[in-house]
């Protein structure tokens, strides 16, 4: 014979029927009356959905003193050691990578603006913390800045120009050993063309006078005379 | 890791870092418990200490044959979570109409809670919400079996009261926390 429940039965087994510990007539049923009671219907469908939230809550992270003062209340203060180092907890929180990258770019960035507006001498007045003073004083490191860029470069041109102008010409080490090469370049000549070819030896001479005193003069370049060293 | 049995015998012979360690271990669990009930941080941060002192000082009278060590600590949270509760009734009775409603204290306080920002949980800060309006009698049922996870046998233990009664009072609770829990706005997709 058919169980015939009503709502007051359903509702008081409800758990049961979800721990399944109903008889397979019982859950027949209970599963007989919620499908024609939408209100018993109704209260096993939030109940099943109360209990599957349930299951997602984390339980919460007591405050982390707390152990703490609990143990200070029973077994009293423990050592100082303990208590000192309790002073660098955050320490293991600022070492955390997401802390970490963040503290350091900070770190990076402060002492970047502060190399940047800080007064030359390293001590600091407060007149240097005039607006006006902060500003000559970033406007003279940038023009430092831009001058010691523009030092560096031209160093660049000059070191690229002497070693372009001490080393063999491509046209040089590619031509065949001629008689006017061969030739001392002091004995005069008439010839147009090699008067043009004199044109860069005199530039050479004049940029690589200082350096000659450096060079040993057997190691001379043919066009290079003894004249161009003072 | 060391078994309760065997720290609380080291407590007993006057060993601190035993004592230590069970409070660490068991520490979240007392808390929970105490949170889930009051609603209230500060209030819960207060009874977990009051629940380890009164632990340490009667731990000599613990016997295993009272259950597993758990169960008997959440035994004692509870006997101060009910004592809890009728210090503070009178503050209850005597605030506005809408504490005609089974709330507690603190949970709409208009100061935040300390522990307020560490509800990151939008549905641990709704099951709390609902939780308080709550019976006392169905909110502890429901906490120590669907929060704490503790079975009907221990619940017993616990509220000392017939099985029966233990789960009458979780069905009941249930029920009524779905029913608030719908009211909220949070029902089945």
């Amino acid at each position: 014979m058919a169980m015939n429940w009503n709502c007051a039965i359903a509702e008081e087994r409800l758990t049961d029927y979800l721990d399944g510990v109903l008889t397979p007539e019982e859950a027949a049923a209970f599963s007989a009356h919620t499908a024609g009671c939408a209100a018993c219907a109704r209260m096993l469908s939030e109940v099943s959905h109360l209990l599957s939230q349930v299951q997602l809550v984390e339980p919460l992270d007591p405050p982390t003193h707390l152990t703490a003062k609990i143990l200070d209340s029973t077994i009293g203060p423990r050592t100082q050691t303990a208590d000192w180092r309790r002073w660098f907890d955050w320490v293991g929180v600022i070492w955390q990578p997401r802390f970490g990258m963040g503290a350091a770019t900070v770190a990076a960035s402060i002492a970047i603006v502060f190399h940047a507006f800080a007064p030359a001498g390293g001590k600091v007045t407060f007149a240097d913390l005039n607006p006006v003073s902060i500003v000559h004083s970033a406007n003279r490191q940038v023009h430092l800045t831009y001058a010691h860029g523009v030092k560096f470069v031209n160093d660049l041109r000059v070191v690229y120009e002497i070693e372009s102008r001490l080393g063999p010409q491509p046209a040089q080490m590619n031509a065949p050993v001629s008689a006017p090469q061969a030739q001392p370049p002091s004995q005069p000549s008439n010839d147009p063309h090699e008067k043009s070819q004199a044109v860069p030896h005199s530039g050479r001479r004049r940029i690589t006078d200082g350096l000659m005193a450096f060079v040993d003069p057997s190691d001379w370049p043919d066009g290079i005379t003894t004249r161009s060293v003072r | 890791m060391e078994p309760d049995a065997q720290l609380i015998q080291s407590c007993l012979r006057g060993d601190g870092p035993a004592w230590e360690e069970l409070v660490r271990r068991h520490t979240r669990r007392v808390y929970n418990l105490c949170y889930r009930f009051t609603g209230n941080g500060t209030a819960a941060e207060d009874l977990t200490q009051e629940v380890f002192i009164r632990i340490y000082r009667t731990l000599g009278s613990y016997q295993p044959t009272y259950g597993a060590f758990p169960t008997w600590l959440t035994s004692v949270t509870r006997n101060l979570l009910v004592d809890h509760y009728r210090r503070t009734r009178r503050d209850r009775l005597t605030d506005s109409i809408d504490d005609a409603m089974p709330q507690l204290e603190g949970t709409h306080s208009p100061a935040p809670s300390p522990d307020r920002a560490a509800l990151a949980n939008e549905l641990s800060e709704q099951l709390q919400q609902g939780l308080a309006r709550l019976s006392p009698e169905l909110r502890e049922a429901v906490i120590l079996r669907d929060l704490q996870e503790l079975d009907y046998s221990e619940i017993r233990a616990v509220l000392q009261v017939p099985e029966g009664t233990v789960k009458s009072r979780i069905n009941r609770g249930r029920i009524e926390l779905a029913r608030v829990l719908s009211e909220m706005g949070v029902r089945p997709a």
